[in-house]
Parts: structure tokens; C-alpha cells; sequence
């Protein structure tokens, strides 16, 4: 059965120039890079180097666009993973999207809100908005329960 | 031996019986009693399309017993009848059906009018098929997602032909509602089968078996029903193979045990070897005929098989004789079973419930009678996208004068008859008026019955068709509907875990869980008014809102005078539609970078976000928003000694020369930093302090403590509502309506004077030029009032009490409510009910504001 | 029903807030700016709407639909 487990992350937010986001160069530290919206970047990763990542990306966006905007938002998301070799099979329990391939990334309807998917190593990671951090822990438990029942 | 007990007697179960073959077997010839008339119901289709043989399982009622498998101590029982379904009193029924002719339950019992609860419930118990386990406990079903390139439906020949031939092409899911092969009595089919089930196997097709589809949806997509999951497959192409059942056939006596459908009659005999009866007349129009005959004359009955019209069936508890006109004529015929090859009715609900070209059929629901090789050649076919058009059997069997069309609600040609004179002349109002098709069986034996009997009766092309298909195609558990479907998504702040420990009462407000009180609304309420309290208001919107055309963007979409707003400063915004209608309010705040901070209602933060959105995109502004309503938890700080106790915890400034009403400042609170935001919503001095979601705990426990030192009470929802009530401020939703302009609500003060452009604008000009006919105003009351209680002048109705409250600091019962202008003009008193309102000016409480400007 | 946003791709419409039928953002007078908020075309056929995907990429997108078979185009 697929474990369910908790994860904190840092996630920095670079709202700015489509343009400017195509040039973005990724950085370091880990850091996973979701192009969530023509306008607007979400850099994931590890919590300790969040505010180093939150400095690197503020100074290369502001190069590309002085007019942009980069901000942690760690506060605002929740990241609960589902780690094991049967965690796509679990997911579609939750979701109807694809899970992505690779260092992709999918959003969309994940336990009916609005989420986003990211593959790592180990199994899936879903984020959402802080505020469904229980439903969504609840909801991957009771399909891990399911996908581990049927399976 | 294995057995199942059926009504508590004990009936042996032979190798893969179904609880109809067993039961069968061991002499079981009623196995239901119809609805209306209570006649004796037999097993007919013997392939789960009709409802002769639906029995309670275990405590489940709904269950097709010919296509269940047989397990040993299965308790089985019979849903109708009483006290069995073998002696069942309500027959007598039967003999009175001249007295209820069709529709009678809606004439004779509709007066005198307190007759029909009582008629209902009578009629209920006496037509109600199986009971509910309503002590069994509510399981919701599991339910998963597929995406497939194509699902394949029915695994029959044609079904697995295109499976096989659609996974050169991308993803193949099959599902069939029973087991491959499994129903299949022609040798050649079922090697037929074999092999093509070999070859989608080995082309990579996913098969499914025992899952029914009950619907296809838009997409298209399916929903797939198995023994405990729901599987929800979106596909791009979609091959319907359902097959087809032979047509049933209508003359009087057609639903005597006795009578059979084709296929169900050579599965009894030639799968579960169980004898129909000694003399066996097969009637067949069909190729099918010869098959039929040698597959019953396998169980030593001597069969005679015909072709032609059946005329009637005559028997008291199941057939004796049929009379069929053959070729050589009129032909009676002793028999103690009939079977039935009269025509094909494809299985094609699934097929009818979409237009879209990319769901197809293939085999016999679009050839109904084709020959193994030309289905497995549709098929393949269909998997290409070369799909036939589906054709509708050569042979339909023509409809004596009586004998019943549905079966399941037992409407007989008479009835049709009947009704058609009585002036429902379509397919679609004959199918209402006389519920034919809305049976278990959802038409699958009469839907093209009744749409023929229009087209003979001469109805136009569009009152002839057949009647509309829907999902589900066969009714599911309440469990299986709700599969996936929960019913709250909850969102929480970080200090619902605390709110809980305090031993607060947890609301549903919208989406959020919110504390409703902590016990003793009046304590809190005081605790407000005379000391200091805390609320948790992280739910509410928030909004960063920064980029080079923020201020534009801002001051172009709400009515508010962004231009004047001062760094430092707050303003009341309200934001309106287009067409001037009150949508939401908050503040708007601006910081000394250009960035603005906006916060709205916490029902509105989705709205508002997309409103922002829309208006950067069709103005093509360069604007950044970010949602901050997750990221920042806000807990208000409110009473007069709200300073004192934030001073405790903070060095900075918070007198009005660094925090003036209404701003803003940035402060640190017991090391958390915050925004602090002066508001007044509750009237008296408050601090909003918004700040990292993550130290929520940490700040709401240093207030908590510090605040001891005055007795602090956090306060809810409850509190707040009077809170905000005694200074007249608007609820949204439960003081408005969706179309309120700011006049009707006393709002036109947010309203800046000489702007140019806001959206609503041109509104507002238009419905401010017209006379006022509805205000929203406040009120006191001499007595108690109800929320909700209708305000009259002489026993008209004008208006309505939107909240209300017994209020100690507005020193009685005060509220806000509707009132409608009585030729132009408001009246000032009112009742409710026993009680007098007299229109009051707002506030109720300190009118001047002077406690929430300290 | 499918809705193909730009940045996500084909999605099911429970993904979307609705937006109506697309208008101008402006009317010149108070006469022609109600026949833009209230009087819409509600074509049966082709029609141009806007779609914000609230449970995806939180942007709008404007995009044709035939209101007669649901299908979505461009």
C-alpha cells in the first residue's frame, strides 16, 4: 500500500513577463520549476533553501523584467506525497489527470481541488492550498486504502 | 451439496448456476408478482434485461437473479406478494383491473384531497418491489479514474474484435457485465471468443469483466459500474457491442411464467442443462430458430418449432397453450413453455445517449441477427472509425390488441389504447402518462413497442420517436451514485485544532469550518464591548496586488477613488458587477511601493481572484495578484483595551498618528511579524493582523495569554453577527440579494463621486435615475423578532427581517430588513407578526463611531 | 465536456468557472451599455465565451463553443 506522508517544501512564487519567465534560467538547490501560468512560475523546493532560492530567482527575474514579483509563499501551500511503486495506481483513486512523466508537472482536479502533481523518485507529491491540507491527507489515505484493497 | 435458501427453503445449487437456474431447477415458477394487477411474473428474458426475476440477496434487493451467480447460504427472497410471492392476496387485483384502468391512482384519489397521503402509502406498500436495508451501514464506493484511447463495451464477438483491433492504435479497456464467454451456448461463438479474447490479450487490450457500463457521458466518457468500484473512463473513442435481445412479444398472455425470450431459454438449457418444460414450442421469425430448438431439445423436451405470429398464450399459473398463426394458419398448441425468437431490439440505450460521432456501435446492436464473421467484422470496423450506421431488425413482431407492453408496470396495449383516446398523443407523454419505459427494465423490452404504437396511431415524426435515454441504464445503489462524490470539501485555518481544544461549536460557514461560538455567545459578545477579544478571520480573501498598472487596474474596476488612497491607508471596497449589483466588499490597502493589499469576504476570495484575473486580461494590463488567502492566517484584536493588550506584545507605534483609521501598518507581535489593519467591523477598536500562516499558533497563544490580564474571551461567528448588527453594517448573502446596488443597501457613500470609468458605472447612472422601490433599512422592535419573519403594513407583505438580535449595547431588539415603497413612499412602522418595527436610523451603537476611531 | 485551456490542456468543464457570453468591456452611453450587460445573442450555434480554470492554472481563456452539441473549438 502506498504510504501517505506529509512533506514540507518552500515554494517561491515569480509573477512577471511571459517573456521574461521563458528566459528564466533554472536554479539551483533542487529546486523544481512549474510554469503554472504563462505569467507566473512556481519554483519548489527543499525548505532549508528557500530563502536563497527566494534571493537567487528575485535577482534574475528582476533582471529579465524590473516590473515582476517574487514572493515565498511557502506559508500557502500544503504538500502531502504518496510514496511508493503503486502510487500512480493510488492517485487514480484521487484524480483524473495524468500523472506527469519525468520533471513534469499536472494541475487540475486532484480530490476535487485545485492542485498540482510533481513526479519525484519515490512516488507522487500533491500540493495544494494550505487550507485543504487535511482533506487532502484524508482523501489520499482512504485511496491508498482502496487502491491497496482492489489490488 | 451447496444451497441457497429462497424464502427459507432450501434449493440445492449445481455447478455455475445462476439463483434463477437453481431455483428454476428446483421448481420455482413465480418469481415475482406484477405491480398493478399482482399477476404471477416468470423467468422471460433469462439475460438481465427485463425485471421478471429482480430478488433480494443477502439483505440487497434489486438482484437479476438469472444473471447472479449461485452461492452456497446466500439467503435469497422473492421482493413482491404478499404474504409470498406463491399466495400473494393483492391477486385479487387482477380481477379488479377493469376498475383501474390506466392513470386511475390520479383521478380517483385526488379528491377529497386528505385522501391522498393515505392512498399513497397504501399504494406504496402494495406496489413497492424489495425492502431497503436501512440499518445496513453507508459505504461508499471506491471509486478510480482511466484514460484510454478506447473503451470497448460488451465482450461479446464484435466487442473483442475491436479491442483487438484498436490496441494497434493506442490504449484498449473492455468491459463486460459478466464474465467473457461465460453466457455464450453456440459452440462456434464461443471459439469464436476464445480466440479473439487471445488476440486483444496479446495486442495489450485491458479487459474488464464484471463491470456494467450504466452511461456514457460528454467527453465522451463512462461510468463503469463493478462489484465494489466505480470507474470513471474517459476515452476518446468509445465501441458500443452491447448485442441485442430478441423483441418481446405482445399478446394476451405474454407474460405468463412459461413464456421465454430466445437467448434466456438456451442459456437455461444448454448452459445450466435445466429442463424448461416436456413440451416446448419455439416460435421463431429469426435464423436463430434451429439453434434454439436443438439447445432445449438437449434437455429431453420434446420441442416444436414454428415460425409466425403469436396470437395469444393461455394458463392460470403458467402457460398451457399458445396459438400462433403459421404459414399453414391458425395453429393451437398445448405446451408448457414458449420461446420466443419473434425479432432483435438491440441493447442500444447506451448508444442513444449520445450524439457524438465518437461513439460508435459494432455487432448486433447495430446489426441486429448479423452472423459471427459479420460482427467480428464490424467491429474491427468500428475500431477504424468505419462505423455502421446502426439499422433497426428486418422483423418486428406486430402487436395483438391486448396483452402487456411494459411489463415492468404492468401497462397492457389496452392501456396505450386507452390513454391515446384520452389525448396523450406522443411517445414521450404516453410513456408519462402511463409510465411505460419508467420501469427497472428502463425500456429495454418496450421502448420500441410504445414508439410504434404512436407511429400507428398516425403522431407526427417528432411525437413518434422513441423516448429519450438517460443514465443510468440500469438503477445503481445509492453507495455506487455517490462513489467519488463527497459531500463538503473542507477548508480549515491553522487554528482550528485550537478552536476545537477551547471547546468551540464548529460551523460550516460557506466552505470553511469556523467557530460558531465557545460556549456563552454573550460573554463573548461582552468580553468585545468591555474588554478585549480575539477572532480568527484568516479565512477571509487576500490579495497582493502589485505590477506597474496596479492602481490603474484597481481604480478602473471598483468604484471606489484609488487615486486618493494614501500609502498607509485603507478604504471600504465594495465590488460591483457590471451590472451594478453588489457582488462582495473588503479593504483595500495601499503600501508605499505601488503594491496594494485587498481583502474581500471570505466567501468571495475565489470570485475575486477570477474578477482581478478577467479584468487584467481584457484590459491587457501589467498586474501581478497573488492569493494570499491560504498563505496569511488574520486574527482581530478587538475592544477598547485592544492597544493596551497588543502593547504588551509589541514596541511599535500604534497610536492613530502611526495606524490611522482606516490604514495600515506593518508591526511585529510577539516576534511575528504582521500587517496590522484597523477596521471597524464590529465597532469598536480592533487590530486585523495579518501574518504567516505558519505561526498562527504561535501568535493566537501570545494573545491568548497576554490577554488573561483582561479577561479575554476569543469570540465567533455568533458574536460577531450581533457584533456587527448593533452598528448596522450589511451581512453579505444574509442581509442582501443578488441584485442590490449600493442605494438599496445605504452603500452609496463607497461610491466616488466623479470618476470617469468603474465597471457597473453606466449601471449605477441608469438605476440611480429611477425611483427607489426597495431599501434595506434598520429597525426596532418592541418584541422578540424572527429572522426571516415577513414585515406587513395592514396585512400586505413589504418586506422581510434579514437579521436580528436582542441587544444589550443597542438597549434592545434590534435589526436590519427589506422594505418595498407603498406608492413611492417607506413606511416607518411595521409588524411582524405580534411584534411593531419601527424604522430606525443606523447605528444602533455609538452612531458616531468614536470607540472604533480610539 | 472537454475545455481546452491553453496552458493545461483538454480538461472537463468541472475544472471551470463559467464567465458567459464574451462582450465588450465598455459601452459608450447607458443605452447601449444595458443592451451589452442583459441583451445577449444566445446563438444556437457558435459562440464566444470566456472560461476561467479555477481548479487549474487560475487564468481565463476565451474560446468557442457550439451551444447546440457542447463541442468546444479554437
Amino acid at each position: 500500500m502506498p504510504e501517505v506522508r506529509d512533506r514540507l517544501v518552500g515554494i517561491i512564487v515569480c509573477a512577471a513577463d511571459p517573456a521574461a519567465l521563458d528566459r528564466l534560467v533554472a536554479p539551483g538547490h533542487g529546486a523544481r520549476t512549474l510554469r503554472v501560468a504563462p505569467d507566473e512560475t512556481m519554483a519548489v523546493v527543499s525548505p532549508e533553501f528557500t530563502e536563497d532560492l527566494r534571493r537567487e530567482l528575485g535577482d534574475r527575474v528582476a533582471a529579465l523584467d524590473p516590473d515582476a514579483l517574487v514572493v515565498d509563499v511557502s506559508d500557502g501551500w500544503a504538500a502531502v506525497a504518496l510514496v511508493g511503486d503503486d502510487a500512480d495506481h493510488a492517485a487514480s483513486y484521487l484524480s483524473a489527470l495524468e500523472p506527469p512523466a519525468g520533471e513534469g508537472f499536472a494541475q487540475g482536479d486532484v480530490a476535487r481541488v485545485a492542485a498540482k502533481i510533481l513526479r519525484e523518485r519515490e512516488g507522487l507529491l500533491v500540493l495544494v492550498p494550505a487550507y485543504w491540507h487535511e482533506h487532502l491527507r484524508s482523501r489520499a489515505t482512504e485511496a491508498a486504502r482502496a487502491a491497496e484493497a482492489r489490488g | 451439496m451447496p444451497s441457497l435458501r429462497l424464502d427459507g427453503r432450501r434449493i440445492e445449487i449445481h455447478d455455475g448456476d445462476t439463483i434463477a437456474a437453481a431455483a428454476f431447477r428446483a421448481g420455482v415458477r413465480t418469481f415475482s408478482r406484477s405491480l398493478k394487477a399482482h399477476r404471477r411474473r416468470g423467468l422471460y428474458c433469462g439475460t438481465g434485461d427485463c425485471a421478471n426475476c429482480l430478488v433480494t440477496v443477502d439483505g440487497l434487493p434489486g438482484e437479476r437473479a438469472c444473471v447472479t451467480a449461485a452461492a452456497d447460504a446466500m439467503r435469497v427472497e422473492r421482493e413482491t406478494g404478499w404474504p409470498s410471492a406463491d399466495r400473494d392476496v393483492l391477486a385479487i387485483n387482477d380481477r379488479l383491473h377493469r376498475l383501474m384502468p390506466v392513470g386511475f391512482y390520479y383521478k380517483v384519489f385526488a379528491r377529497p384531497r386528505w385522501l391522498w397521503p393515505i392512498a399513497e402509502r397504501v399504494i406504496r406498500r402494495a406496489t413497492g418491489t424489495g425492502t431497503l436495508p436501512l440499518r445496513a451501514t453507508a459505504e461508499r464506493t471506491p471509486t478510480r479514474f482511466v484514460r484510454v484511447r478506447t473503451l470497448v463495451v460488451g465482450g461479446g464477438v464484435a466487442g473483442l474484435a475491436a479491442a483487438a483491433t484498436a490496441a494497434a492504435d493506442g490504449s484498449v479497456l473492455l468491459a463486460d457485465e459478466g464474465s467473457l464467454g461465460a453466457t455464450v451456448t453456440l459452440p462456434a461463438a464461443r471459439a469464436a471468443i476464445a480466440r479473439l479474447t487471445t488476440e486483444a490479450r496479446a495486442a495489450g487490450a485491458e479487459i474488464l469483466e464484471r463491470h456494467a457500463a450504466i452511461g456514457i457521458y460528454e467527453g465522451p466518457s463512462a461510468a463503469l459500474l463493478g462489484a465494489n468500484e466505480l470507474v470513471e473512463v474517459e476515452a476518446e473513442h468509445v465501441v458500443v457491442a452491447t448485442g441485442a435481445l430478441e423483441a418481446h412479444g405482445v399478446f394476451p398472455g405474454n407474460d405468463l411464467p412459461g413464456v421465454w425470450l430466445g437467448r434466456g431459454a438456451a442459456r437455461m438449457a444448454a448452459i445450466h442443462g435445466v429442463s424448461l418444460g416436456d413440451h416446448v414450442v419455439v416460435v421463431a421469425n429469426t435464423d436463430d430458430g434451429d439453434d434454439l430448438a436443438g439447445a432445449v431439445r438437449g434437455t429431453d423436451a420434446d420441442v416444436t418449432l414454428v415460425a409466425g405470429r403469436v396470437l395469444e398464450a393461455r394458463g392460470a399459473r403458467q402457460i398451457t397453450s399458445a396459438t400462433v398463426l403459421t404459414p399453414d394458419g391458425r395453429r393451437a398448441f398445448a405446451c408448457d413453455a414458449l420461446v420466443l425468437s419473434l425479432g432483435w431490439a438491440p441493447r442500444d440505450t447506451l448508444l442513444r445517449m449520445t450524439a457524438e460521432p465518437e461513439v460508435v456501435g459494432a455487432g448486433d446492436v447495430v446489426r441486429p441477427g448479423c452472423s459471427l464473421a459479420e460482427a467480428e467484422a464490424s467491429g474491427r470496423a468500428a475500431a477504424r472509425g468505419d462505423a455502421a450506421e446502426a439499422r433497426d431488425a428486418d422483423t418486428w413482431p406486430i402487436a395483438e390488441d391486448d396483452g402487456y407492453v411494459c411489463v415492468c408496470e404492468d401497462v397492457s396495449m389496452h392501456d396505450l389504447e386507452q390513454a391515446w383516446d384520452e389525448g396523450w398523443t406522443s411517445s414521450e407523454i404516453l410513456k408519462r402518462y402511463t409510465t411505460a419505459t419508467m420501469g427497472p427494465c428502463q425500456g429495454a423490452l418496450c421502448s420500441r413497442h410504445l414508439a410504434d404504437h404512436a407511429r400507428a396511431k398516425g403522431a407526427t415524426p417528432a411525437a413518434r420517436g422513441r423516448t429519450t435515454a438517460r443514465p443510468p441504464v440500469r438503477g445503481p445503489r445509492l453507495g455506487e451514485l455517490t462513489g467519488g462524490v463527497h459531500e463538503q470539501v473542507e477548508r480549515r485555518t491553522a487554528l482550528h485544532d485550537r478552536h476545537v481544544a477551547a471547546g468551540a461549536r464548529i460551523d460550516h460557514s460557506g466552505v470553511w469550518l469556523r467557530p460558531g461560538t465557545y460556549g456563552d455567545v454573550d460573554v463573548e459578545i461582552r468580553a468585545v464591548r468591555e474588554r478585549v477579544s480575539v477572532m480568527d478571520v484568516s479565512s477571509l480573501g487576500k490579495f497582493l496586488v502589485t505590477g506597474r498598472d496596479a492602481r490603474a487596474l484597481l481604480d478602473r474596476v471598483f468604484p471606489l477613488d484609488v487615486g486618493t488612497l494614501a500609502p498607509g491607508r485603507a478604504r471600504y471596497l465594495l465590488a460591483l458587477d457590471e451590472a451594478g449589483y453588489v457582488m462582495d466588499d473588503g479593504l483595500l490597502a495601499a503600501s508605499g511601493d505601488g503594491s496594494f493589499f485587498l481583502t474581500s469576504t471570505s466567501g468571495g476570495a475565489d470570485r475575486m481572484e477570477a474578477w482581478l484575473r478577467n479584468w487584467i486580461d481584457r484590459l491587457n494590463l501589467h498586474v501581478h495578484v497573488i492569493n494570499q488567502t491560504a498563505q496569511l492566517g488574520a486574527i482581530n484584536v478587538a475592544g477598547p483595551h485592544a492597544r493596551d493588550l497588543l502593547a504588551t506584545l509589541t514596541d511599535d507605534d500604534l497610536s492613530r498618528g502611526a495606524l490611522p483609521y482606516p490604514g495600515h501598518a506593518d508591526i511585529t507581535v510577539a516576534g511575528v511579524p504582521c500587517r496590522a489593519i484597523a477596521v471597524g467591523f464590529v465597532g469598536e477598536l480592533s487590530f486585523e493582523l495579518h501574518h504567516p500562516r505558519g505561526r498562527s499558533v504561535e501568535l493566537w497563544d501570545a494573545l491568548v495569554a497576554a490577554g488573561a490580564a483582561w479577561d479575554l474571551r476569543p469570540h465567533g461567528l455568533d458574536a460577531l453577527d450581533v457584533l456587527r448588527l448593533e452598528k448596522g453594517h450589511v451581512y453579505l448573502t444574509q442581509d442582501t440579494m443578488p441584485d442590490d446596488h449600493p442605494a438599496k443597501l445605504g452603500l452609496g457613500w463607497a461610491i466616488a463621486k466623479d470618476k470617469d470609468e468603474f465597471v457597473g458605472k453606466r449601471a449605477l447612472e441608469r438605476m440611480n435615475a429611477l425611483p427607489l422601490e426597495r431599501r434595506l433599512v434598520g429597525l426596532r422592535f418592541d418584541g422578540a423578532p424572527e429572522r426571516g419573519h415577513p414585515l406587513t403594513v395592514e396585512d400586505a407583505i413589504i418586506g422581510r427581517i434579514t437579521s436580528c438580535a436582542i441587544s444589550r449595547a443597542a438597549g434592545g431588539a434590534v435589526g436590519l430588513g427589506w422594505l418595498r415603497a407603498i406608492d413611492g413612499v417607506f413606511p416607518n412602522v411595521l409588524r411582524a407578526g405580534d411584534v411593531v418595527a419601527t424604522v430606525s436610523p443606523t447605528p444602533f451603537y455609538d452612531p458616531d463611531g468614536v470607540r472604533l476611531r480610539a | 465536456m472537454l475545455v481546452t485551456c491553453p496552458t493545461c490542456g483538454r480538461r472537463p468543464f468541472t475544472e471551470f468557472s463559467f464567465g458567459g457570453e464574451l462582450r465588450d468591456v465598455a459601452s459608450p452611453d447607458t443605452r447601449s451599455d444595458f443592451a451589452r450587460v442583459y441583451l445577449h445573442d444566445n446563438a444556437a450555434g457558435p459562440q464566444q465565451e470566456r472560461w476561467f480554470h479555477l481548479l487549474g492554472c487560475r487564468r481565463w481563456v476565451t474560446l468557442t463553443r457550439h451551444t447546440a452539441t457542447n463541442r468546444v473549438g479554437g
